[in-house]
């Protein structure tokens, strides 16, 4: 058995760590924001306190509460990966990051690195076992399809950088 | 969790749809590719095969560590002072009066500074030893702050440990990559390093042309119009100085404030030459045009010229100034100024306070000196008469930029042999953005005697006959 921090020198994963409150020469700290540690787990934890909240409402059945997850989870990761731009102090950098998305900075525009991917991923298990519990219905699967997609194209490395119609270009 | 799920799949079969189904096989091997695919940069860095690498290895040819240099490069024989450069300078071994040093107000030799800065050297010690973040504030550092702001009549002020490093930190701490500065062909070098430093775009303007700036300022305002959400967010800026180092002659700042109001750009003006020399008291070149100083956004000075101190500071509105304190690269990064040197430059701001009669002097001794210096043979002076420093040129330069140094340099070692000290103006060659043509730099200070300076004037004369004949 052994513990994270040995894991982590083992596989020389020396980003796994906080570096919150000590000096470190990290030009834009946004992009190691995924890598520290615990976000993983605060993000899955997060989407799950979002569920058990929506299933706590009396009046909304399951197949639409885990339609609404779907979609709310899908939106909340478009609007803080996709949207928001730059960063919320400045940089050393003269503002290299101004117009990109967070998505665009994670690792410096370092294409499938591990928190890329888990970010990839989670979207769809969350889609799969959303229409597995909506039964396959249309509606549901039109409204959940729909959303997985917004929240797929942008993490093609092909759309990096891409602003569709000049929306959100400056 | 899998199993069960294939399980209820299974008997789930009849309620999902073909197309789900494949929807979902897609999914599945679209989850294996990513997590079998390999993490790659954007851009792909060219790799040299081996070939190309062979090739450009049998190319190089070493240089040597030391290039060969004439004996006369004007870098290998330098003046060696002796002592404080006040008044009288002892260059060479030869005691001169000087016309070189911009101790424009007489006050690197005054008694009263020197005590002053001596009592705080007892006080203090020599450095602080830190930044201004880290236990390197002390209260003359926040005196002085408060004096200069009261000084110039702004809200606050802020002090940076070197002269050159102020505008040069001032600049880069407001504008970023994709801001756009105007600024003049005559800048001077740490303008140009600032500009650098920023990452914004700069456009350059005739020196003191200001029709060129509203030409350039238009043909910015029709772009922002064609892509105006861009416009939103890209910020303009014109630096310009107060009195110009390079070209000695004060920039036109009430024209600057209507063009800044007009296409709404701010202007950052770095009076380093101006300061204590400008202006009925002493303000600077907001004072001597009446401009109101709240339609400066930034105002930045060296204090290593009128206040014979060293460092600089930048003034202004509160909101403005306080963005340098976390932003400014020479303030956070660079250890704060010397209690001494605040100290001096505090006594200095007393004395000049005390006695605003010496600016009219330095102005009247000023105008006298231009005058003195005009229909020099085969040299033009270069200056307004306002101007407490003024460039001589050649009339006619022999073409070739060693030979007019060499020329020049004649004149200097003329004058040096009957006790006036001169010098060269001084650049880096290659850096520069628009070398300045070289030239003879003749400063006028306050302690300066009509006599002497008549002298200077005459012995210039003397040497452009002889020299340049």
């Amino acid at each position: 058995m052994i513990n994270l921090h040995e894991w982590c020198t083992y596989y020389a994963l020396d980003s796994a760590k906080m570096n919150v409150g000590v000096a470190h020469s990290e030009v834009n700290p946004n992009t190691r924001v995924m890598n520290s540690r615990g976000i993983w787990l605060a993000y899955l934890l997060l989407t799950t306190a979002l569920h058990v909240v929506l299933l706590s409402i009396p009046f909304l059945s399951v197949p639409v509460v885990w339609t609404l997850t779907n979609i709310i989870h899908n939106l909340a990761m478009y609007l803080f990966l996709h949207t928001v731009k730059g960063t919320p102090f400045e940089t050393p950098d003269q503002g290299k990051a101004r117009l990109l998305t967070h998505w665009e900075q994670m690792d410096y525009g370092v294409q499938f690195t591990a928190s890329r991917k888990f970010l990839t991923i989670s979207p769809i298990v969350l889609y799969i076992l959303a229409s597995f519990y909506t039964k396959y219905d249309t509606t549901h699967f039109l409204v959940n399809t729909g959303s997985l997609l917004s929240v797929l194209l942008p993490k093609l490395p092909q759309f990096h950088g891409v602003r569709l119609f000049g929306i959100n270009k400056y | 969790m899998l199993l069960i799920y294939i399980f209820q799949l299974k008997t789930y079969q009849t309620f999902a749809p073909a197309y789900h189904l494949i929807l979902e096989g897609i999914l599945i091997l679209w989850i294996i590719r990513l997590l079998f695919s390999k993490t790659y940069k954007l851009q792909e860095r060219s790799d040299l095969t081996e070939k190309e690498k062979e090739e450009l290895i049998e190319e190089w040819q070493p240089e040597p560590l030391v290039p060969l240099v004439p004996k006369d490069h004007p870098s290998l024989n330098y003046d060696v002072v002796t002592g404080p450069p006040s008044h009288r300078i002892i260059v060479n071994g030869k005691e001169c009066i000087n016309f070189a040093s911009f101790n424009f107000l007489g006050l690197l030799d005054s008694e009263r500074v020197k005590l002053k800065a001596l009592s705080s050297l007892k006080k203090y010690g020599v450095g602080t030893c830190g930044p201004r973040g880290f236990y390197g504030t002390f209260d003359v550092h926040l005196e002085l702050e408060e004096r200069l702001a009261k000084f110039m009549r702004t809200e606050e002020a802020i002090i940076y440990s070197y002269g050159f490093a102020t505008i040069a930190s001032a600049i880069p701490a407001y504008s970023k990559r994709g801001d756009i500065v105007f600024v003049d062909e005559a800048a001077c070098f740490s303008i140009q390093k600032g500009l650098q430093a920023s990452r914004s775009f700069v456009k350059y303007f005739k020196h003191n042309d200001m029709e060129d700036l509203e030409r350039l300022l238009k043909e910015q305002e029709i772009e922002d119009q064609k892509n105006p959400r861009k416009a939103r967010v890209i910020r303009r800026f014109i630096v310009v100085e107060g009195l110009y180092i390079n070209a000695a002659d004060i920039c036109p700042l009430p024209e600057l404030v209507k063009l800044k109001y007009k296409y709404k750009v701010r202007i950052f003006l770095e009076e380093s030459m101006s300061f204590g020399v400008l202006g009925e008291y002493g303000r600077g070149v907001t004072e001597h045009f009446g401009v109101n100083i709240d339609d400066i956004d930034l105002i930045s000075a060296n204090m290593e010229n009128a206040l014979a101190s060293i460092g600089g500071f930048c003034c202004g509105r509160s909101f403005v100034i306080d963005h340098q304190r976390l932003s400014g690269q020479g303030y956070c990064f660079s250890a704060s100024l010397p209690p001494m040197l605040a100290s001096a430059a505090i006594e200095a701001l007393n004395i000049m306070e005390e006695d605003p009669g010496i600016f009219r002097v330095l102005q009247d001794k000023c105008k006298h000196m231009h005058k003195a210096l005009q229909g020099t043979p085969g040299l033009k002076t270069v200056g307004e008469p306002l101007t407490p420093a003024l460039h001589l040129l050649l009339e006619n330069s022999t073409g070739s930029r060693t030979n007019d140094l060499k020329l020049l340099r004649a004149i200097v070692d003329y004058s040096l042999d009957r006790q006036i000290a001169l010098t060269l103006a001084r650049y880096l060659d290659k850096e520069e953005r628009f070398l300045p043509p070289p030239s003879i730099r003749v400063v006028v200070t306050v302690e300066q005697t009509q006599e002497e300076m008549e002298k200077a004037a005459q012995c210039i004369r003397e040497a452009a006959v002889k020299i340049l004949k």
